[in-house]
């Protein structure tokens, strides 16, 4: 069998000296670069692009694809420390890792992350290896009207991202969508609530609102509540998990693993959406949900498990179809271009050695963050021990220069510091801030392919209705947003009998 | 020291930085003869990217970064800077800013034409000096493999009967790049231009709905295409370039010229500099820039971006691009969908 | 009437909405789009006045506790508008004197002013940490932040 022998040049490739070493220098920059607000995955590979010029194409390969997931594995600590989400697959882990730290729980809930992003990233380099071939013509599956239907499944996780009142969380989500609606429409190229303004004309950059919303504002609240002193020392950087909590994790890790990988496959669905449904679903399924929200160790573990999946999974249209499903694949893409390597379906029975050899090199590389990670953990936790004024300053300056870093544009800044204000504010008056980034990240492609379908129909609605994934995913989305709601006023009746 | 190691870094990692000033003092009187002497600059360059990171602007500026500094042609170190937003609207700006300032260049494509012509931008091609260009990318027309055309005349006479059940896909927004070389091509072969249904898809899907049967018709570039050809999934109808490509696989795709239809577009790429630059200025960058287009390095960078050659000095830039305006402008007119 | 903060809010969000809607009318139309640019603008303009107005009639739920938790102390609110000032500073000196020289003054003065008293700790916190940020961005990850005056 060609596959088998492929397979075996690969492990050969991922075990030599080189292969492991530039594994190792891949996920190292990769993690750190990911802990730095703004620099996400596709800064980290442009930044390596320069440096893999002259080097073996899957050696090169191998790198990238380190860093890659390294990046994704070390977006989390900003995010459970400082409340401070450095790309979008990281928000929903913010929701419950931001809460436990408060507690005097960060080492834990970085080691939750930690566990979770490994075990994901793990299995799903095994689903990747079973199944890349067979599960490429899933990936073009997905059209418009699909997307669509995934989008909305995906909005109607904002009635389970609030715990009071479910109008507010609503306004809160138009709101959400209300902002991304600005800059440049996709569809007609017209300019939509710009104001002339040429910095706008991009749209808002999500890094912006979600710096702004969680971060800032957290600062806000931080230097007014002056009761809470600083937490135990001790505590913070103990890793301790118990046996019931590693018991309560293992189903959330084990289902989101295989959830976030096909979500992943999906070209433009991605890590971020993985993140949020793996969210949603393990909160349904939870037998608190109340406790998520609160700082759950299931709610750090099911999104931490989900994009790191996921980013396994926009390996396979990658590599087994040569279509970059995202803008980080699409960098990625680029940067093989340059070494000779055009993936695409030939890729996999003409080079062999290269398909299989980073692939196998993902175990590798997801064992060496484990270890690289876990020691550290107690050192970064120990970051919320910094007296409470210099913690300050410190997070808005990086929280500025992750947003700068990106766009080079002081404008982005100010944008920054107003929508701290609009995320402080909405805190005061209990607007909850996650339907609007959940909205700001859905809304707009949820308009782009409903229009996109739309108009490869000639207006017709029926495109939702005979696409049987696309009606399967509505009618869920129906269910998911009617069911509680009727629960709830079935409940409210017998109380009231 | 510290320079010395830091151009080093510089050297080694293709990346400059700003503000270092390179370590070659003692090489300067072999290097001696910028221009006609009478300009050099006077502190180090930058060249601007208008977008993030890993795209085409900012590959072409690190890459001419990197060739100037391997070569040797400039004394001054060169860093990239990346100003991304409205589409290099807020680059240019920043440029337009840099008046007098002949230090601060930028690399620009048929965007600083088009978005200034869609009101995007408040400054255009005639704000800053063309220094040269350096580079051309053309346009490709796939469809699957299975479509009923075999080339671009079938397509176009079957979307002058039926409009409406053909779709246009790209990656950029209605009355840019994709959407603009379709249009010029297919306007020449006699198709209503409004009648196009072109659907922009930004977040990497354009392929996958080529494929999945959404769209029928993908209007991007020669490079996106060739896997996708070699691997029998699609067909390329018509590239927009003159002649024949050279190389594997492109050298198959026919030219909308040799199927009767006389239009190309050219995805030109090239270098300006901020508003008011004297002849001497001009003539140092026009010098250093064709010294770097003619080294082997640069051939060598060509061809593993799959770039083509297509040097122009400022005139000749600037010559041509006012013909390229006028085309642009009118082909905005003819698809202009905006009712009054 | 206006007592209970939600009313004050909603009233607020439907002056938003009443702009928004406007700025959507305003949006050309597109003869060959099914779907038009102004078309979800206008949904969610209308869709925010009908949340507003079921926000504005909705019992008041607020405890006390939740209305004395918004309650700023003046002191407290002194310290947020001084952070903000100096945000502003920040960004307004950040291309004009340089990453190193803004951060430091921020990261300095900001703690100073939010109560920090070990001034040793604080001036070598501030020097060290954006001086190993401004290394790490120019010289590994080839990011160039802006230098300003100080001349590397």
């Amino acid at each position: 069998m060609g596959s088998l022998e492929g397979i075996l040049s690969g492990v050969q490739l991922a075990f030599s000296i080189e292969g492991i070493l530039f594994v190792f220098l891949g996920v190292l920059a990769g993690t750190l670069i990911g802990m730095m607000p703004g620099l996400g995955p596709i800064s980290a590979i442009a930044i390596m692009i320069p440096l893999t010029y002259n080097m073996d194409p899957t050696v090169a390969l191998v790198l990238m694809a380190g860093v890659y997931y390294g990046a994704v594995f070390g977006g989390s600590t900003s995010s459970i420390l400082l409340n401070a989400p450095g790309i979008s697959g990281t928000v929903a882990t913010s929701f419950d890792g931001y809460p436990m730290a408060q507690r005097g729980e960060a080492g834990k809930a970085l080691a939750v992350a930690a566990i979770s992003s490994f075990v994901g990233g793990t299995v799903s380099v095994v689903l990747l290896m079973l199944f890349a071939p067979a599960l490429s013509s899933v990936a073009v599956v997905f059209g418009p009207p699909e997307y669509f239907a995934l989008m909305v499944l995906g909005l109607t996780a904002i009635s389970s991202l609030s715990d009071g009142s479910t109008v507010k969380a609503l306004i809160s989500a138009v709101l959400g969508i209300m902002a991304v609606t600005i800059g440049i429409d996709s569809q007609t190229g017209t300019t939509r609530f710009t104001f002339n303004n040429p910095n706008l004309l991009e749209g808002i950059d999500f890094l912006v609102v979600a710096l702004g919303l969680f971060a800032l504002s957290e600062v806000c609240a931080l230097i007014i509540n002056r009761s809470q002193t600083s937490k135990d020392r001790k505590s913070l950087g103990s890793l301790k998990l118990s046996k019931s909590e590693l018991k309560d994790m293992s189903g959330p890790v084990g289902r989101q693993s295989i959830l976030g990988f096909i979500l992943g496959v999906l070209p433009g669905a991605g890590a971020t959406i993985a993140s949020f449904i793996g969210y949603i679903t393990e909160k349904k399924l939870a037998k608190k949900p109340k406790e998520f929200g609160k700082g759950a160790v299931r709610g750090v573990a099911a999104p931490e498990t989900a994009n790191n999946a996921a980013t396994s999974g926009a390996f396979v249209p990658l590599l087994s179809l040569g279509i970059p499903g995202s803008g980080t694949t699409a960098v990625l893409l680029g940067a093989l271009l340059v070494l000779d390597i055009q993936p695409g379906p030939l890729l996999m029975g003409e080079q062999p050695q290269l398909f299989w050899g980073v692939i196998v090199s993902m175990y590798v590389g997801n064992l060496f963050l484990l270890i690289l990670n876990l020691p550290l953990i107690p050192y970064i936790a120990k970051i919320l021990a910094i007296p409470r004024p210099l913690l300050i300053s410190l997070v808005i300056m990086f929280s500025m220069i992750g947003v700068y870093s990106i766009s080079f544009n002081t404008f982005d800044l100010y944008l920054l510091l107003i929508f701290g204000i609009i995320g402080y504010l909405m805190r005061l008056f209990k607007f909850p801030p996650a339907p609007f980034i959940l909205a700001f990240i859905l809304g707009g492609m949820m308009e782009e392919s409903f229009r996109q379908a739309m108009t490869m129909s000639n207006n017709d609605l029926s495109v939702f209705i005979n696409k049987p994934i696309a009606l399967g995913m509505l009618i869920a989305a129906f269910l998911s947003f009617v069911v509680p709601i009727w629960q709830g006023y079935y409940r409210k009746k017998k109380h009231a009998a | 020291m510290k320079k010395f190691w830091l151009s080093t870094l510089a050297l080694c990692t293709g990346l400059t930085l700003a503000a270092c000033g390179g370590g070659e003092n003692e090489e300067s009187n072999a290097d001696n003869n910028a221009g006609d002497g009478s300009w050099q600059p006077e502190q180090s360059i930058e060249f601007v990217a208008p977008s993030g990171a890993g795209g085409g602007w900012d590959t072409t500026a690190r890459m001419a970064a990197e060739g100037f500094e391997e070569q040797n042609i400039m004394d001054e170190g060169i860093g990239v800077v990346n100003k991304e937003g409205g589409g290099g609207a807020v680059g240019w700006a920043y440029i337009a800013g840099k008046a007098e300032n002949p230090h601060h260049l930028f690399v620009a494509s048929p965007p600083l034409l088009l978005i200034p012509l869609n009101g995007q931008s408040e400054y255009g091609y005639e704000d800053f000096t063309p220094i040269a260009n350096m580079i051309s990318d053309y346009g490709a027309f796939a469809v699957r493999e299975d479509a009923p055309w075999d080339d671009l005349n079938e397509l176009f006479d079957d979307m002058k009967d039926n409009p409406d059940n053909i779709t246009v896909i790209g990656e950029s927004s209605p009355g840019s790049m994709d959407h603009i070389q379709f249009i010029k091509i297919a306007k020449e072969a006699g198709v209503d231009p409004q009648s196009v249904k072109y659907v922009s898809a930004q977040d990497g899907s354009t392929m996958t709905n080529l494929l999945n049967g959404n769209a029928d018709v993908y209007s991007t570039g020669v490079t996106e295409t060739v896997e996708q050809v070699r691997a029998g999934e699609i067909k390329v109808l018509g590239v927009t370039a003159e002649e024949r490509l050279e190389g594997e696989v492109v050298e198959d795709f026919p030219t909308a010229v040799e199927q009767g239809i006389d239009a190309t577009f050219i995805n030109w790429r090239g270098f300006f500099g901020p508003p008011g630059m004297t002849d001497a200025q001009i003539a140092y960058y026009e010098e250093k820039f064709q010294e770097l287009n003619d080294s082997a390095h640069w051939e060598d960078t060509r061809e593993k971006y799959a770039w083509n050659e297509l040097y122009m000095d400022s005139e000749e830039y600037a010559e041509f691009l006012k013909e390229e305006e006028k085309t642009m402008q009118e082909l905005l007119d003819d698809v202009n969908m905006q009712e009054e | 009437m206006l007592r209970p903060a939600h009313r004050k809010i909603s009233l607020i969000l439907i002056a938003l909405s009443i702009f928004y809607l406007y700025l959507s009318f305003q949006l050309p139309s597109f003869t060959n789009t099914v779907i038009d640019a102004s078309t979800m603008p206008k949904a969610l303009g209308v869709g925010l006045i009908i949340l507003s107005l079921i926000l504005f009639f909705s019992p008041d739920k607020e405890t006390k506790e939740d209305k004395e938790k918004r309650i700023i102390p003046k002191e407290d609110l002194r310290k947020i508008i001084g952070v903000v000032f100096m945000i502003l500073a920040y960004i307004f000196l950040l291309e004009r004197l340089g990453f190193l020289l803004v951060s430091f003054l921020f990261i300095f003065f900001c703690s100073l002013f939010l109560g920090y008293t070990k001034h040793g700790v604080n001036l070598i916190v501030s020097i060290l940490f954006p001086l190993v940020l401004y290394s790490a961005f120019t010289m590994l990850l080839g990011i160039s932040l802006p230098s300003g005056i100080i001349p590397f």
